[in-house]
């Protein structure tokens, strides 16, 4: 017989007490009280900062209180998200010792695939983008993060049922613009949801029980139908106190002014090609950069595949890292070539900032 | 030997100078005024990754045993330097906050926190294993756990 796994379905709940789950079930498996567990969840809507991450920089905070949209922190690691009912939350929490070898790049990708095969039997094309996105075609449909903790390992995505690309807009501090008709259609060639694929979203037990089939198969464990235990409640009391609150969104500050928004563009025989991306200041990272235009390249998805590839990439070494990524790659341009893209993103650099109220 | 010795550890770096908690996960050394430094280990910064963020508690802020010192950030994993006996932190070390990359390139230049041990050095140390024991140790956890440290700099004698 196989191990079992405990399944639990946790329904749709405010963000700091999901973000408390993750505390209480992530320390409930170090401390040995509970089984490793696969968590279903969805969100009221909310904006989630990852762990290390500030809600100046990262988050339009005027926009979240006017719309009621509750502002948490992640205990896991990576970007931002807006997240409200129409996503499902899927979670595990196992032992690294499981993987047979400690390596975390190595476990999110297996952890990942897994997820992939759940949301290929649901009819979609999709596939793991390194480092931890699951996209289709170059459109993420499922952003994932992680924390470590000892032996316990807790690992968790979003999976896009349905997804309001206008209002992720406006809450994320994204380098795109804003509201334009345009905006939305760049985008939509970057985010994608269930329902935008299919045309109808699958029903949610439907979705579940595909992913759960999947990370079944690929763990050699059996799912099992749960709940919290006594001591987990408990736990759960003590967490929700600390993260139910300012305090914990408080946690780390920086201010917006370290990762300022540039903008250039270029105008080539094959169309406009304009960039905009910030940077992170104090590490002399590229934080997002974000392409548009009006020219042609096929297949679409490589401009999003090179955005993901400069995420969080050092500005030093920009030109050498742009070539290499089309190394290899057959790309079919018209009236521009890879130097362009380097060259248009150096000349965003060099740009005086733009002021913060051109973002809206 | 040092080869063999490199080879023993997959690559990983070892510093027989230096004290270690019983997973290897942290460095630990003495310095003047009562002090200890703490750091990622070869091991460590090998399982993790590109290190993007690091974030250590407020000097003066009081850590527990068991409770991190700081936190690091790697690809989308977060997870936590941990800590092994009780202490205050008394500085992070600047250069790592503005540069977290040196945590993989230098994990053993690039200290982390400096603290004081609530119990004094001696009963700090007492937690920590050190020279040939912890060599072996280390070297034990690189092999089992599949660890590389591609870039590792070999074991200083």
């Amino acid at each position: 017989m196989s191990p079992a796994w405990r399944v639990l379905d946790t329904g749709v709940r405010e963000a700091a007490e999901n973000i408390a789950l993750n505390r209480t079930l992530l320390d409930a498996l170090a401390s040995g009280e509970a089984p490793p567990t696969l968590r279903f969840l969805r969100f009221r809507p909310c904006a989630l900062l990852g762990f290390h991450q500030s809600a100046e920089q990262e988050l339009d905070l005027e926009y979240c209180r006017a719309q009621g949209i509750a502002v948490s922190r992640r205990i896991t690691g990576g970007g931002a998200i807006y997240c409200d009912e129409a996503q499902l939350g899927w979670e595990l929490y196992v032992h690294r010792r499981d993987f047979g070898h400690a390596d975390l790049t190595a476990i999110s990708r297996r952890i990942c695939q897994a997820a992939v095969a759940g949301i290929r039997a649901l009819g979609v094309d999709a596939a793991f983008r390194p480092r931890n996105d699951i996209e289709v075609d170059g459109r993420k449909i499922s952003g994932t993060g992680g924390i470590f903790e000892g032996d316990a390992l807790l690992y968790q995505g979003t999976l896009l049922i349905e997804f309001d690309i206008e209002r992720m807009l406006r809450v994320l501090k994204i380098p795109a613009e804003k509201l334009s008709d345009k905006a939305i259609a760049s985008a939509r060639d970057r985010v994608a949801s269930l329902k935008d694929l299919l045309g109808a979203a699958p029903a949610l037990p439907e979705i579940q029980a595909r992913l759960l089939r999947a990370f079944e198969r690929e763990f050699g464990v059996s799912g099992v139908e749960g709940t919290l235990s006594g001591a987990e409640r408990l736990r759960l009391e003590r967490d929700l106190a600390e993260m139910d609150g300012e305090a914990w969104v408080r946690l780390i500050e920086r201010p917006t002014g370290e990762q300022p928004l540039h903008e250039a563009w270029m105008k080539k025989s094959g169309g406009l090609l304009r960039v905009r991306l910030r940077v992170d200041a104090p590490s002399g990272r590229l934080k997002q950069v974000w392409f548009t235009g009006d020219f042609f390249i096929s297949p679409r998805r490589t401009v999003a595949d090179l955005e993901a590839a400069l995420r969080d990439s050092a500005l030093e070494g920009l030109e050498g890292r742009v070539a290499a990524f089309f190394e290899g790659r057959e790309v079919d341009m018209f009236g521009l070539s890879p130097t362009d893209f380097a060259g248009v993103v150096r000349a965003a650099l060099d740009s005086q900032p733009l002021a913060p109220r051109t973002l809206a | 030997m040092a080869a063999q010795r490199l080879a023993e550890c997959n690559g990983c770096e070892f510093r027989p100078e230096l004290y270690y908690d019983a997973h290897y996960q942290i460095w630990v050394r003495q310095e003047a005024g009562d002090l200890l430094s703490i750091g990622m280990t070869d091991l460590s910064q090998a399982i993790a990754g590109k290190i993007l963020h690091v974030r250590v508690r407020r000097p003066g802020t009081a850590r527990p045993s068991g409770k991190p010192v700081a936190t690091i950030e790697s690809g989308k994993w977060a997870g936590p330097v941990p800590n092994v006996f009780d202490c205050v932190i008394v500085e992070a070390n600047p250069a790592v906050l503005d540069n977290p990359g040196l945590l993989n390139d230098a994990p053993y230049g690039a200290w982390i926190a400096r603290v004081r041990p609530q119990l004094g050095i001696a009963e700090a140390l007492s937690h920590l294993v050190t020279g040939r024991a912890a060599r072996r140790g280390y070297c034990e956890r690189a092999v089992r756990e599949e660890i590389y440290c591609p870039h590792g700099e070999g074991t200083a004698e």
